[in-house]
């Protein structure tokens, strides 16, 4: 064992790409995402599992990286906000919605709202405001009072729905 | 690294984690919504993580004909409110889950992690003991099952000893009985200054009620003089309130910077009887006055 604790052989696809790594038993997931793969679009804000900064998708749901060891991410599919965009500037739609509504001001917490947004409108495509701001619970933002980033995510799924707004 | 050092296992049964769970320092992860931020803050030493949340016993949900219910110890409080046919069976605890914390954190946590963390303030635990709940526990000397009122000992203690785990909470069927439940919370979601459970069977009158707080002592709490003094009275907006008002006597609830524990006291009465308005609503089929 090694000063940081035994070390552990993992395998985890991240935003579609396999990485194949070895991890500190100790070491939570957005630290493997940050600091071992590189990705810092993911942040951390309180690092005690409240604010939302480090949310990214595992096996399809919403969770706070912060709050999971990267060994129990072992054999899952995690999707960052680096996996996001394609569309118009290379942004997804929901980036666009966000930059179009001003759904941010800092952008501290824009990441792991975009993911929260993401999932919920997998879920749910056409959310009333009431079940956008009960989705956004884990995420705190401390910059916009939350209503451009509703704005935001409503138009983002009148769009995904064809409908201009 | 905010993390003490310590060393992981991933079990693929429920007999390898118990050779894990024996070893020295041994601690069993489940979702870690709770434990990560333990050790984060190093409050407990772990030696060994044994992580028992992909165990296909723990992860299941078994409704049978009868409305009674198994559910497996790491099942998610996302499994748990998405589950239609625990929905149909056992309301409460379905809707318990959809209202905890946030996506995040009911994407992870646990059922059975609720029920070992053991916080006075916990949802769960009220409600279990107030369903008259089993919990089984495997230990390396077999498995043993525990009422949900003897599971609960004292303040982040239950009656899983060393080497042991949770492995499933067996809810007996409702029957024709209703439950209730209510929490007063600062914010939507928040921890809760008071809690009450309640599960009442209505004939003619009541037949036979059962009333458990959260929130005013270590462990979940029998309203007894409460439940006395329902048996047999009409199922009465009246009759609730009249029996509801001496729920926490007695008690003395902490105080801190949230509420007094005299405050604590007065509103686990209002939870009550909260609780047991909408318990018979559901369960005599009728509304009984507003809540409140």
């Amino acid at each position: 064992m090694a000063d940081g604790g035994a070390i552990h052989s993992i395998e985890v696809t991240v935003n579609g790409v396999t990485h194949s790594a070895a991890v500190p038993a100790r070491r939570l997931l957005v630290h493997f995402i940050r600091e071992t793969l590189g990705l810092r679009g993911t942040h951390i804000g309180c690092d005690s599992g409240n604010c939302g900064a480090c949310s990214v998708i595992c096996d399809g749901q919403l969770i706070k990286s912060c709050m999971m060891l990267a060994v129990a991410a072992d054999g899952a599919q995690i999707e960052t906000v680096e996996s996001l965009g394609e569309g118009v500037d290379g942004l997804d739609p929901l980036q666009e919605a966000f930059r179009e509504h001003h759904g941010l001001q800092c952008g501290y917490c824009t990441p792991g709202i975009l993911l929260n947004a993401k999932t919920l409108l997998e879920e749910n495509p056409n959310p009333s405001e009431a079940e956008i701001r009960r989705a956004l619970k884990g995420n705190i933002c401390r910059c916009t009072g939350y209503v451009n980033i509703v704005r935001a995510i409503e138009a983002a799924a009148a769009a995904q729905a064809g409908v201009p707004r | 690294m905010l993390l003490a050092a310590t060393d992981y296992v991933r079990p693929t049964s429920v007999e390898d984690a118990l050779d894990a769970l024996g070893r020295r320092g041994a601690r069993a992860l489940a979702g870690g919504q709770t434990l990560i931020n333990v050790l984060k803050h190093r409050a407990a030493s772990v030696e060994l993580l044994v992580d028992v949340s992909r165990l296909a016993e723990l992860r299941q949900i078994d409704v049978r004909a009868d409305g009674s219910a198994t559910i497996g110890a790491a099942t998610t409080y996302r499994e748990l409110e998405r589950s239609a046919e625990l929905r149909a069976a056992q309301p409460v605890v379905c809707e318990i889950a959809e209202g905890t914390v946030d996506r995040q954190v009911r994407a992870r946590g646990t059922i059975g992690g609720n029920a070992c963390f053991a916080d006075p303030a916990s949802n769960y635990p009220p409600l279990l003991v107030a369903l008259e709940a089993t919990m089984e526990i495997a230990g390396p000397g077999g498995r043993r099952t525990v009422p949900a009122s003897e599971f609960f000992t004292g303040i982040w203690r239950t009656a899983v000893g060393a080497g042991e785990l949770l492995v499933s909470i067996t809810l007996p069927p409702l029957g024709s009985a209703g439950v209730g439940y209510s929490s007063l919370q600062l914010a939507e979601d928040s921890w809760a200054l008071a809690r009450a459970a309640a599960w009442v069977r209505v004939g003619t009158h009541i037949e036979a009620a059962r009333v458990v707080l959260g929130c005013v002592a270590g462990t979940p709490v029998r309203a007894a003089a409460t439940e006395r003094q329902l048996v047999g009275a009409a199922p009465t907006v009246e009759a609730v309130a009249a029996a509801a008002a001496a729920a926490s006597d007695g008690l003395e609830p902490p105080s801190d910077a949230h509420a007094s524990g005299g405050y604590r006291r007065e509103m686990a009465s209002v939870m009550a009887k909260r609780a047991l308005l909408a318990a018979l609503a559901l369960g005599a089929g009728k509304e009984v006055g507003a809540r409140g």
